[in-house]
């Protein structure tokens, strides 16, 4: 390596800060993105290759049966102490998986409202500096982007889900929101200076 | 200062990927179809070239991730493949016009005698996207490679199928062409006083 640097100085035909400011230039460079239609090329030549695989169509009623089951389930359990007899003595069984799906509610409950904080975070910084980095305004482009497309997965009318794809789905989108507000709140920091 | 590095995904989409969910790729392309596209669009400067080359590297990453043991970030992954498909793409390129690789530069070098060898422009009106894209194929995929995905010659060589020399020398003839590109304010010793021009 300390050969390949000697090498470089040699034949690099530029000074140490002439190049750093050439590597900073050629990095801050936009990025561009590629039109929309590429992705529906690949999905089809996924498709028919057989690399790719749907989710089963009934998974949105095995999720909706699922919210039901555990809402029910969660009734039970706070209406039935104050009543008559414990569940035991009624023959009642509770469900081996229930707190499982409990569980995945509950994450999924708190994904929700994760997002939603962020978004307020979001709204609550000051407007975004007009004069920006090139290279800031793309990285905010593709995260909201990313995030406008999980969205568009979550809220889609055809797209059916698990909860398991939609746990996962939250959480990638409370990793992207938590992304941006951290480079939006950097930006306002700066702004502010 | 590679935008791959800074692209995380989630070990449960890369693992659903890996069984083929068509949701879990879709986020993966989201997240790094910008920077695939980006770089296939600087090495052949043909939109309809780099979209056929961000489709051959998705498919890949559908047929590969399955193998992706998660040692290296999945950025590296997906820009190795990307990298991977543009060079292949441009020696067939080069094959097609029987070019060598080092041949490239005498058609551009020849009429770029004056303004700095950058032909048909002035200084002041060429900003560094075009000096870099003015650049030769081997020679700007060489710079972009190295200064900007960190690339070292040893690697870019094995890539392209030529010497360590080769990549050097390459480095070398485009710094010489992107240097007018460049100013370094007077009597400065910050190692920031070299700017490149913005316009």
């Amino acid at each position: 390596m300390s050969s390949d640097r000697k090498d470089e100085e040699m034949i690099c035909a530029l000074t140490a800060n002439e190049r750093r400011a050439l590597q900073r230039g050629l990095s801050e460079l936009a990025e561009t993105m590629p039109p929309r239609s590429v992705w529906h090329r690949i999905r089809e030549q996924g498709e028919a290759e057989g690399l790719l695989r749907q989710s089963g169509p009934t998974s949105r009623r095995f999720w909706f049966g699922g919210t039901g089951l555990v809402a029910a389930a969660l009734l039970v359990a706070i209406m039935l102490p104050g009543l008559i007899r414990p569940p035991a003595d009624m023959g009642i069984t509770v469900p081996q998986n229930l707190p499982t799906n409990t569980m995945e509610v509950s994450t999924l409950q708190t994904l929700m409202v994760q997002s939603r904080q962020l978004e307020s975070d979001l709204r609550s910084l000051p407007d975004a500096p007009r004069v920006m980095r090139a290279s800031t305004v793309a990285t905010i482009s593709d995260l909201e982007d990313r995030i406008a497309a999980i969205d568009y997965q979550l809220n889609g009318p055809d797209v059916n889900m698990t909860s398991d794809d939609r746990t996962l789905f939250w959480r990638e989108r409370v990793r992207l929101m938590n992304s941006l507000l951290q480079l939006r709140y950097a930006q306002a920091q700066r702004a502010a200076f | 200062m590679s935008k791959f590095a800074d692209i995380q995904i989630d070990p449960g989409i890369v693992k659903r990927a890996a069984k083929g969910d068509v949701r879990a790729h879709e986020i993966i392309y989201r997240a790094f179809s910008t920077p695939v596209y980006s770089i296939c669009l600087r090495f052949t400067k043909v939109p309809a070239h780099a979209e056929d080359l961000v489709q051959e590297t998705f498919i890949e990453v559908m047929r590969s991730i399955a193998r992706f043991r998660g040692e290296a970030p999945l950025g590296s992954w997906i820009r190795r493949i990307a990298v991977s498909k543009a060079l292949m793409f441009l020696r067939s390129a080069w094959t097609n016009r029987s070019q060598s690789l080092a041949d490239d530069w005498h058609e551009v070098t020849e009429g770029a005698v004056g303004n700095h060898g950058v032909p048909g422009h002035t200084d002041d009106a060429m900003d560094l996207d075009a000096a870099l894209a003015s650049l030769p194929d081997v020679a700007r995929t060489v710079v972009w490679l190295h200064d900007v995905e960190g690339f070292t010659h040893k690697e870019i060589a094995g890539l392209m199928g030529k010497t360590e020399s080769f990549s050097k020398s390459q480095l070398s003839r485009a710094y010489l062409r992107l240097r007018p590109m460049l100013e370094v304010t007077e009597n400065n010793t910050q190692p920031e006083g070299a700017v490149v021009r913005s316009y």
